[in-house]
């Protein structure tokens, strides 16, 4: 029992004491006061109708004088019951009423709501801290991925209206400041089927307090931070942080992936992108020539450290003076300008050269001034390639609008990073692997899952060959026999058929091979990444679990007399006839 | 002096105390049993049980859980008096009378407990 409920337990003592002794009054005086029944004779009500006649008096029913009429004796004293009970008894009622709505008493009673769908989830749940922009699309992909998660956000009312929203797995929320210890406690951190905690709060500062008091509290846990400022992220790996995620860098590395080989970038886009949507992104092809960066903040620092590599001529509009000293003073920026102004308006961007500009970067961190900026640079220069950054959510549609032809949303961006980091880790190590292969591979690659897959955003998964996930498999490998790559991506419905799924990368002992060929035997312990439809993922599953289904696929291709396989055959078959003596006779053709 | 808890030591002693006097006499005369009694042991009962709510001592539950029990006892007893008398429309026999007084007798046994417990909480008390 909380504090909480027994407070009010004890507080709701006095009234029922006070109905209690009413009644006990009123029933007892009842009981004694003399009456006359229908034939004349004295009487006196028993027990059982006196507690009757009370209660149907005190709770003002009022059925009247059962089972005779009274006497005045009686009626005197129905008198004093009525005005007793009726008022002890909405004294009472109104005194435990208001102890049930008492504010202290709810909130005990959201938090035993809380803890009871904490302890629903049957497996493990992932802690979001901050249920703003990133941690609503966060929370949506992973709930997606059939991955609980849990939020913990100081404000109440997104609280309040996180059941209305249509997630496909209920996610707890709790109500409470992240940067307590208690109540990160409370909303699950160091309950053990708690997998990662995400800290994606607006502020640097209490994403660090956050990842600091869960590597404290619980170490083995996997801790997710946002930052934005390079100190609090060294600060952050300084006490182990599994991840800092930081928007401006992150889309400084997807802008340089864009400019050295678009066809990588699309294929970073696809398979990093929410499943089911339609491919609709074709290449960015980033020219060179002259660039102007309105903005001279983190991301536009960040987009001109990448622009610096190639062969480009970039001016800056920013109207910090001090920033411009500290520009010019570097011998690397000798070749670039710097103007001081805002870049809303033409004058500054005509003397910035946006005339004969073929990019421009809008990177200041107000929406408005974006949006202006983009507008005028356009009526002076329609060909320019633009690159806008987005601040807030609600502006999206003012955005979209713009046809700008990259738009930088932080939360989007840091969403899809993380998402990338829980759903599939072998993801990042496939991508940073990619990045150093020359850009006609990345061509060849797209070409293949488009040919795989048809133009829609791929799943994602990783099948690890083990006993727990992969258990025919593994009990096939056992017996020495030899499964290949292409065996996996074969139809368990038709053999003949392909799956409509791509390997990216194979994983063994540390080891990384980017697109396994169909004809590398897999070993237990084996961790592959595949992308490809949903429907593949079933039935690549399928294969995967189900002695039945494997042996379908194996079948064709190696003949069933050798030694191992004739026992291995038996075996199979013995497990069977155990396990689904229904598809016996499916099992022998 | 904890005034909460001489309130409810009045009121469990005097629940074993009226229990007392209404169970003794011959088991199945209902001359020797006074309905005023049990309907005073009752009420008596209940408020030392509800003086108890929200309690979040080990001696406390412990004191609620008895309290409960004899309530119990006490209320299935009245139960069976009214349905004897009040619903059958028959006059109390020597064998209702007896299931009454055994089911009082339990309920008194229950008390009993109660004011043990009420002695030894009383006399670890350091003071």
């Amino acid at each position: 029992m909380s504090l909480v409920t027994s407070l009010i337990m004890r507080q709701m003592r006095v009234p029922i004491i006070i109905l209690i002794m009413g009644y006990a009054i009123a029933m007892l005086g009842m009981v004694i006061t003399p009456g006359i029944d229908d034939q004349g004779n004295p009487w006196h009500m028993s027990f059982f109708d006196a507690f009757y006649f009370v209660s149907y008096t005190a709770t003002t029913i009022g059925f009247g004088e059962i089972p005779y009429s009274l006497s005045n004796a009686q009626r005197t004293w129905a008198l004093i019951t009525i005005y007793l009970t009726v008022i002890a008894w909405f004294y009472s009622l109104g005194k435990i009423i208001s102890l049930v709505q008492d504010p202290m008493f709810r909130e005990a009673l959201k938090e035993n709501q809380f803890s009871q769908q904490l302890s629903r989830i049957p497996d493990t749940f992932i802690l979001i801290c901050g249920f703003g922009e990133t941690g609503h699309e966060l929370a949506k992909a992973l709930t997606e991925r059939n991955i609980h998660t849990v939020i913990i956000e100081e404000n109440d009312r997104i609280i309040q209206t996180l059941p209305l929203e249509d997630f496909p797995l209920v996610i707890p929320g709790f109500k409470g400041d992240a940067c307590d210890p208690e109540k990160l406690i409370q909303a699950g951190l160091q309950n053990k089927k708690c997998a990662a905690v995400i800290a994606v709060t607006a502020s640097d500062e209490t994403n660090l307090k956050i990842a600091v008091i869960s590597k404290l509290l619980h170490p083995d846990i996997c801790v997710v931070c946002r930052s934005e400022l390079e100190e609090y992220e060294s600060n952050m790996f300084s006490f182990g942080t599994d991840f800092v995620v930081n928007p401006f860098e992150t889309f400084a590395n997807i802008f340089a992936m864009a400019m050295h080989s678009p066809a990588l970038h699309l294929l970073y886009d696809w398979l990093t992108g929410v499943p089911d949507a339609d491919l609709l992104t074709s290449p960015i092809y980033v020219q060179e020539g002259h660039w102007v960066i309105c903005g001279f903040g983190r991301f536009g620092r960040g987009l001109y450290k990448q622009l610096l590599k190639s062969n480009v001529q970039v001016t800056i509009i920013d109207p910090s003076e001090e920033k411009r000293e500290a520009f010019l003073s570097r011998p690397e920026n000798k070749s670039n300008d710097f103007i001081i102004g805002t870049g809303f308006d033409a004058h500054t961007l005509t003397v910035a050269g946006i005339t004969e500009a073929v990019g421009l970067i809008s990177g200041t961190d107000n929406d408005t001034n974006n949006l202006s900026i983009i507008m005028t640079a356009r009526e002076l220069n329609p060909e320019l390639f633009i690159i806008a950054r987005h601040n807030k959510k609600s502006n999206e549609k003012l955005f979209e609008a713009t046809k700008a032809n990259i738009i930088m949303q932080p939360s989007e961006i840091i969403a899809r990073k993380i998402r990338t980091l829980l759903v599939s880790p072998l993801m990042i190590a496939f991508l940073n692997k990619a990045r150093n292969q020359d850009p006609t591979w990345a061509n060849i690659t797209i070409s293949r899952i488009i040919g795989a897959l048809g133009e829609s955003v791929p799943s994602i998964w990783t099948l690890q060959i083990n006993e727990k996930e992969a258990r025919a498999l593994c009990q096939v490998l056992r017996l020495g026999r030899v499964i290949r790559v292409g065996n996996l991506l074969q139809n368990p419905r038709q053999r003949e058929k392909q799956l409509a799924a791509v390997p990216l990368m194979l994983k063994r002992n540390q080891k990384l091979l980017l697109m396994p060929t169909n004809d590398i035997a897999i070993k237990s312990g084996d961790q592959i990444l595949f992308c490809g439809t949903p429907s593949a993922l079933r039935s690549m599953q399928w294969s995967q679990n189900d002695l039945h289904s494997l042996n379908y696929i194996m079948t064709y291709e190696d003949t069933p007399d050798s030694y191992i396989w004739r026992k291995a055959h038996l075996f199979l078959k013995r497990n069977e006839r155990r396990n689904r003596p229904r598809q016996k006779r499916h099992l022998m053709k | 002096m904890n005034r909460e808890k001489v309130v409810f030591s009045f009121f469990m002693i005097m629940a074993l105390t009226l229990n007392f006097g209404f169970f003794t006499g011959e088991v199945d005369n209902p001359n020797h049993h006074n309905v005023y009694e049990l309907f005073a042991v009752i009420i008596v009962n209940l408020i030392a049980t509800v003086l108890k709510f929200g309690d979040r001592s080990q001696m406390g539950a412990m004191l609620l859980a008895t309290s409960l029990v004899a309530l119990v006892q006490l209320i299935s007893a009245s139960i069976v008096w009214a349905y004897v008398v009040n619903i059958q429309g028959s006059v109390m026999t020597a064998d209702t009378m007896s299931t009454i007084i055994s089911l009082s007798g339990g309920a008194m046994i229950a008390n009993f407990i109660s004011v043990i417990l009420l002695i030894i909480e009383t006399s670890m008390m350091r003071h």
